[in-house]
Parts: C-alpha cells; structure tokens; sequence
C-alpha cells in the first residue's frame, strides 16, 4: 500500500490516492451535483418571486444550466465536492433572504463587457 | 563697500562708472570690436617672437601676459581685435584671453587718454591727503574719477595701494610714480603734461626714493666688505 | 548669475569634454563671473550637458523650467534612437506627455553624457503626428478612417498584388517591426525589403559578416587605440558620444588622430591627410608616408563612416578599409603565437620591426548613422533601394522611410504606398494608405546599436490617437490577408527574432564579430574604382547636425537651435 499522497501509474494516467471530502467516487459526486442542480432548479420560481428580480424563470433556468455547464470537465472528485458544498451554502443564503437582489443578479453580469481575446480585437480595442 | 551696478539711468556717476569700468562683459562699440584693426608693428613682432622664445614648445600660452602687454603699449589700450590677434598668435583659445585681461586691474579694455592718471586713494595715502589731489586734477581737468578728458589726452582713475605708501600721497602716470605730491606740485604736473614736457618722476619734495627727508639715520657709512667680523682662521 | 558658486564645473567642461573654449571666469575675487564674455553661444553638440553638472541651478534647461516638478512626473529608463550610439537615457513623463529626457550612466556607450538632439528634441514627439488611419479617396485626399477599414484596403491590394510586394524601413524602427515586415514579405513570396541607408552589399564585401558593418573595437575601447583613422566621417555630429571618447582618448592616451575628407573642426587636433579616396587605397597598400605611422600603432582603428559608403564606389572604399585594416591586424604575422605577454609585446615596439596589435583588438569600425540599419543588417534586410527600382512593385511600405530614398518618380504610377510610422514627414507625402505607428518613447522595442549591441527602448507614454505599435499592425494585416503570423505577444516575436539572430534578444551585450580574413578575401574580388569625388561627410557644421530624421525634424526647439547655429556661425566671435 503505497503512502497518501504517492503517485502511481495506473492505465496510463497518473494517480495519487487522496482523503475524500464527502463522495469516494465519481458516482457518488456525480449524485451530489444532480441533487444540487434539482434543489436550485426547483427553487428557482420562489427566488424569482421574492427577490423580484427582472429576470423570468425560463432566463434563470437557462443561467443555471450555463453555471452548470461551465464545470463539465472537472474531473477531480475533491474539487466536485468543493463545489457543491460551495453550491449548497449559496442555494441556503438564496432561500433563507440572507442575500439581497444585487447578490443573485451578479450571477448574470449583463453590464460586464466581454474583453477581447483575440489579437485582432485587441488591436482595434487599442489593448495589450 | 561699493555696491557694483550696471547702468540704469543715462547719467553715470563716479561710482558707476568705476564699477562699469570692472563690469566682466564685453560689449561691441564703434571703437571697441572684433573689426577694430589692430595688427603688431614690425618691431613689436619681432620682440613678440623674442617673447614667445623665452618658453619650451607647447608652453606658448605662458607669453599671453606679456604679449597682451605688448599690444596695450602699441595700442594705448587693449581692443578686443587685439586680444583676438594675441590668441591667433599662440594658439590659445580665446576664452583664455579674455580670462587673462580680465584678470589683471593693469589691462585697460577700455580706451585710456594719453596720460592714464591713476591715484593711489588707500589708507596710507588717505591719510596723507590723497582726497586733496584727487579734487585738484577734478577741478583743473574738469573730469570726474573714471572719465577722460575731450581732448583724449588725461583719463582719471583712483586705484588702490601702489607700493609706495612711505611716499604718500602719490600718483602714477603711465609707468612712472609722482610721489610725495602737494597740490601744487600736481597742478605743475599736469600743467607740464599739457605742454608736452615731460616732469620729472619720483619724489616731489627733493629726496631720494623713500629716504628719510631729515637725513640718513641709517646707513651712514661705507658699506662693509666681505669678510668684515669674519674669524681670521676662516 | 545669482547662483553661480564658481565651481567651474562648466568651464572645465567645456574645455575638457567638449572641446569648445567658449566659458571662462572673467574678473577675480568677489567680482569674478562666470560666462562667455563676449555675446557668444556655447555652440557645441554636447552643450546641453552643462545643465545635469551644474550644481546648483546656475544652468537650467530652459525648455523644461518650470514645466514640471520632479515628483509629479514619472521616469522611465529607454534608449535613444536619434543616432546610431544608442545612449541611455531616463524620459521623465507626467499625464501622459514626455517632459525631459536626462541621460542614465552606462559605462561603455555614452558614459553619463547625452547630446543636444537626444535631450531636446523631444518636443518633436508632440507635434507632426499621426494619430488615425488614412486613406485615399477617389480625389486623391488623405481622409481619415478607422482601422478595420484602412487594413482591408491594405489587404485588398496586397491580394491583388500577387507577390510583387517590397517595403523600405527607415532609421527609427525597432527591430520587432523590422521582423514581422519581413516575415510578411516573405510570407507573401518577396524578398524586396530594404533599409533606406544603402550599405555596400555586392555578392563580395556585404552584410553576410557581421563584422562588416559594425564599430567593432566598441566605443569604450575605441578611447584606448592609439592611432584612429576617420575615413569619410564626421563623429562630432554623426555620433557626438563617440567622438567626446575619441576627445577622451587624445587627450588621457595620447591617441593620434587622422583624417581623410573634409577638413572639419572636430574639436581636437587632426592630421589632415586629405580628401580623395586615393589616399585610403595607397594606405591600403602601403604606400602613402603616413603608412609608417600607422604601423607602428598597437592599437589602431579604422572608422569608416556609412555616409560614404552610399555612393556607388562604396563597396570599393570598404574593401580598402578592409584590406588596410587586415594588414594592421596581422602586422607582425610570425610574433603573434610568442608573444603574449604586454612586456613582451613592449619590447617588440622598439624594435625596428612593425608594432604588434594585441590579438583580440579589432581595427575595423563602420560607423552607422542610423538606429535600425545594424538591427535590419541582423535580420537580413538589404541594404538600399536599388531592388525595388529594379523591380518595381505593386504595393510598397515604408516603415518608417522618411529620407526620399524612394520618391513618386521611382515607382511606377499604380503602386500603392502604405506608409506605417509616426510623423507626417516626406513619407507621408507620397502614400496611399497611412497607418500610424508609435515613436520610440511610445513603445517596448529593441534596438541595435553601431556596436551590434542590442538594447530596449520602454513603453513610457502611449501612443496618441488612435496610433499602435509598429510590429501589432504587421501582424493585425497578415491576419487579415490571411497569412497568419505566427506570433501574437511581444514574448512570441522576441523568439522569433531570436530565432533569427541570438544577438538580437542578448540586451546588454556587444559581441565580438570575426571573419575579418575572409571578409576581406570576397573583397578582393571586387572590380571597380574609385570615384573622384572627395570623401566628404554630410553633416559639417553645427547647424546641420540639428535636424536629421522626422523627430528632430517637427521639432521647434531644434528649429532654435538651428536658428541660433547660424546666427552663431556669422557672428565674428
């Protein structure tokens, strides 16, 4: 048994064998993600009630899934779990009105402008 | 002390004018220019080579004093073409030249009368009633300190100590002291220089140099030789 | 005058570094001033120098007095771009607008000195700018656009032209830019890019070795030479920094200076050996009396300047420097494997025999007149403009190009001309499309100095407008043509100019260039002759140094400087 944290070969990809923080397996995180993603699903129609935020429940639907989406390629089960706890403690700020209307509208960051990426819109924008 | 001030008002005091006289700038005037034709006679070229003869190649700017000098005497007083010539001559850049004859109180850069009157007003002298002279060449030439006569021929300066304070009080006139002078024996000085005789310099009252007027208290015999209270077995 | 403690440090100055008596102390005592005493200008290329030594504020630059205040302005390191040195210097800014430019020490370029051009023409940042695309329209008027639509008519043309591309660089450019134009030229299937300044480059003598064309015994060794050989070159205000080191040498080393062209006033004493080139090719063979002389040196250096190598016999005047200063080098062929030691070496020098030349002291030296020639050398630009007359293109840029090397009459009627840089100069006059570019100050860039050492200039204001970098518009225009430069961050481009010459990214650094024996074997090669016009620099007086390239050319304290120049040279002191 090779000590915590010590790496080994394993099909190809470099392993290590860490402590869990909640799931042992990809399984079981991919459980937890599910049940958050319901649990902010279906809290979605009070929070557009009680914030009366000017979005609708089909828009905020739609960011949820984006949210969601953004973290498809995570593979490492301690950083699922770190996000879901993370996941977890907003949803029971949003519930319980412990936060306040701007703090869900950031979610969807309409005045933000997107900078450019690319060399030729940074050369037009004047930018680095 | 004096306060040096260059001109503001038209009219140039005694002050004034001694201290424009000392002020460190150059300014172009008809008479005094870069055109201002100035050129070594013959002779004085000649002496002027003798001069730069005396010193090891490459120490060439050691004879701008003497050459400077030079050309004062030819010219009467230095322009600034000669101060130019004298730099040509030696290779010496020009800057050195003006530094040299501004240096030096005995470099006239301005145009000096034929008879440079220049009296010695310091304290020895002062006290010996050198205001007295000054005033007596004031009335009898009409010039104030500073300034030149129409004529050209006498110009007026009060300078400071010239070594002669035993002869007090006195005055210099181009290169000979007139010493232990009274007010008389300046205006017969100047009444001389006017007819173009030339007075006799020195002392005024009748003695030798600075020797004593009553007499020789010292130095009454022959001098001794050598050897005089030297040990007879030396 | 009311601060002037007396120290003297100007005059000392004056008279030292400079070489021009004008300041003196007139007076003694108290009454002792300090000054010209005569209505004179201190009329020297290094004058400005007197403001950093002063002391106190005696001397002051008096376009920077009471512009600015010393914490509120910003100061940024850089290098000058004005002439060939590549002096150090700090550029003080505030809100976005150069205020002084103050020299940084650096030991081996410029010392602490900076000349009047690098440290007053900065107003000539300000004015004469371009600040916004530009393009043709149909009446043939320059009419202001943005960039989208300046690059895709650039890129149009370009497409259209079919591979019959050139671009011409001027002496301002850095060497980013230098590499992405190259790049895109060659990407599109031309090889015509040129610099401006013609270098001689025949299939012989020619840019392949670096030491060719570069000031090889550097300017810090060039004050221990003992024998210096000007050839065609006025440093005094080609290279002022260089020509207060050669000052430098005359008078703590005892160098002995001569000269071939026009008689000048170099502010120390010279050995005029005349005008014709003939007298470089007796030298060369070892005829000319002054032969003897130069043999006996032990470090010897020739400094060939570029302003003669633009004629059409300039491939023969470098294979005579070259040939002569082969033959100073290998002057005691059978003592140079015993004797290493500088005692030895002493020894040998009174002997009847020719001197030894240390072995790693490097007699050849071309003096540049221009920041980006060496830098365009480096990465394979050719020198001069006679490709493009030969093969005239259809579209042409000038990066920079502001000498009329190229005018309206050498190209044919439907080139398009894009001019890329950053002053409306005669560059301007004749283009098509103007793109706007980022003076030296204004951008990261790296430029070769006449050493071959390379250098940055640093980003202390930004470009005004609607100006970019040099390099980000080549690269922003092969996008949109389509041939995409592989580069996009200034990091990438550096690779790539590393890539091409290591010597390029080593900041810092001269290295020493070889091949002097077969350089001067391909030279020998060389038929022609010489032409009889006298070897005479372009710059002569005072006046003319003031104004040389598009920044001191806008400049209005230049146009003073210029003005009093002239009045300084008819004036009778």
């Amino acid at each position: 048994m090779a000590a915590p944290g010590a790496g080994v070969r394993l099909g190809g990809e470099f392993m290590r064998k860490v402590k869990p923080i909640f799931s042992s397996n990809e399984a079981e995180a991919r459980q937890r993600v599910i049940s958050l993603y319901k649990a902010w699903y279906r809290q979605i129609p009070y929070i557009v009630h009680e914030f009366d935020i000017p979005k609708s429940v089909r828009q905020c639907r739609e960011k949820l899934k984006e949210e969601f989406v953004k973290n498809k390629d995570l593979k490492d089960v301690r950083i699922i779990d770190a996000k879901v706890i993370k996941g977890q403690m907003d949803l029971v700020e949003t519930k319980k009105m412990w936060r306040q209307k701007h703090h869900v509208m950031n979610y969807f960051q309409d005045t933000r402008n997107k900078q450019p990426t690319d060399f030729l819109s940074k050369f037009y924008a004047g930018r680095e | 002390m004096r306060h040096p001030c260059e001109e503001e008002d038209g009219r140039l005091g005694g002050d004034r004018e001694y201290w424009r006289r000392v002020s460190f700038r150059h300014r172009d005037t008809p008479e005094n220019n870069p055109d201002t034709p100035f050129e070594f006679t013959p002779e004085n070229l000649k002496r002027a080579k003798a001069i730069i003869g005396n010193y090891p190649l490459g120490h060439q700017a050691a004879a701008v004093i003497p050459l400077l000098d030079l050309a004062q005497r030819q010219h009467g007083w230095l322009p600034i073409s000669a101060m130019h010539k004298v730099g040509e001559m030696l290779s010496v850049p020009r800057m050195r030249i003006y530094e040299v004859a501004t240096f030096y109180t005995m470099f006239n850069r301005n145009p000096v009368g034929k008879y440079h009157l220049q009296v010695c007003t310091t304290s020895p002298c002062w006290l010996r009633g050198s205001d007295d002279i000054v005033n007596c060449i004031k009335k009898k030439l009409g010039i104030d300190v500073g300034q030149t006569t129409e004529d050209k021929i006498f110009t007026l300066h009060e300078v400071e100590c010239l070594g002669a304070c035993v002869n007090a009080p006195m005055v210099q006139i181009n290169d000979d002291y007139y010493e232990d002078l009274s007010v008389k024996d300046m205006e017969e000085i100047l009444d001389d220089l006017k007819s173009g005789r030339k007075p006799k310099p020195g002392p005024r009252n009748g003695r030798y140099a600075s020797e004593p007027l009553a007499g020789l208290t010292s130095l009454k015999e022959e001098p001794y030789g050598p050897g005089f209270k030297v040990r007879s077995d030396l | 005058m009311t601060r002037c403690i007396q120290c003297t440090r100007c005059i000392r100055f004056a008279s030292e570094v400079a070489g021009v008596d004008d300041l003196g102390t007139t007076g003694r005592g108290g009454d002792m001033q300090v000054g010209t005493y005569v209505e004179k200008m201190f009329a020297s290329e290094l004058s400005g120098n007197v403001i950093d030594i002063c002391p106190v504020g005696a001397l002051t630059s008096k376009p920077y007095a009471f512009t600015a205040r010393p914490w509120e302005t910003r100061k940024i390191e850089s290098i000058d771009v004005l002439d060939a040195i590549g002096s150090n210097i700090v550029v003080t800014t505030r809100t976005g607008e150069v205020m002084r430019i103050l020299p940084r020490m650096n030991e081996d370029i410029n010392e602490e000195w900076i000349s009047d051009k690098t440290r007053f023409a900065y107003d000539g940042l300000k004015r004469q700018r371009l600040t916004f695309p530009m393009v043709k329209d149909a009446d043939g008027q320059l009419v202001p656009c943005d960039w989208e639509d300046a690059l895709l008519v650039v890129s149009q043309k370009v497409k259209a032209a079919g591979g019959k591309v050139a671009a011409v660089a001027g002496g301002l450019c850095d060497a980013e830019a230098l590499t992405a134009m190259k790049d895109l030229l060659n990407c599109l299937g031309s090889e015509a890019v040129c610099t401006e300044e013609i270098f001689p480059c025949d299939d012989m003598t020619g840019t392949d070795f670096r030491s060719n064309y570069l000031l090889n015994s550097t300017i810090a060794r060039v004050e221990e030479a003992d024998q210096i050989l000007l050839v065609g070159t006025n440093p005094r205000f080609e290279a002022p920094l260089l020509n207060a080191r050669i000052r430098k040498g005359w008078i703590h080393n005892e160098a002995d200076v001569a000269l071939i062209g026009k008689k000048v006033d170099l502010t120390y004493d010279y050995k005029h050996l005349g005008e014709s080139g003939d007298i470089l090719k007796e030298l060369s063979v070892g005829k000319h009396p002054f032969w003897k002389t130069l043999q006996k040196a032990t470090r010897p250096v020739v400094i060939v300047g570029s302003g003669i190598l633009q004629r059409s016999d300039g491939p023969i005047i470098l294979a005579l420097a070259q040939a002569l200063a082969e033959k100073l080098r290998q002057s005691s062929q059978g003592c140079t494997d015993v004797l290493t030691t500088t005692e030895i070496r002493l020894w040998c020098c009174t002997m009847d025999a020719m001197a030894t030349v240390e072995s790693n002291w490097r007699v050849l030296n071309v003096l540049h007149r221009v920041a980006s020639q060496v830098a365009a050398l480096d990465l394979g630009y050719k020198p001069g403009v006679d490709v493009i007359r030969k093969h005239p293109p259809k579209v042409l840029f000038l990066l920079g190009a502001d000498e009329n090397a190229l005018t309206k009459q050498d190209i044919p009627k439907d080139t398009t001309v894009v001019y890329i840089g950053h002053h409306g100069d005669k560059g301007v006059e004749m283009a098509d499309i103007v793109l706007p570019g980022a003076a030296y100050t204004e951008k990261q860039g790296t430029y070769v100095n006449t050493e071959g050492r390379a250098q940055q200039t640093l980003v202390a204001v930004t470009p005004p407008g609607m100006a970019r970098e040099d390099w980000k518009i080549i690269r922003a225009l092969s996008e949109i043509i389509g041939l995409r430069l592989p580069y996009e961050t200034l990091k990438e481009v550096r690779e790539r100019m590393r890539e091409i010459s290591p010597t390029l990214t080593r900041y810092g650094n001269a290295e020493e260039a070889n091949y002097f024996k077969q350089a001067l074997q391909l030279a020998q090669s060389l038929k022609g002759s010489l032409a009889p016009d006298s070897l005479s620099p372009r710059l002569l007086t005072l006046k003319d140094f003031y104004m040389t390239d598009s920044i001191s050319r806008s400049s209005r304290i230049m146009a003073r400087c210029v003005q009093a120049a002239t009045q300084a040279m008819q004036s009778k002191y």
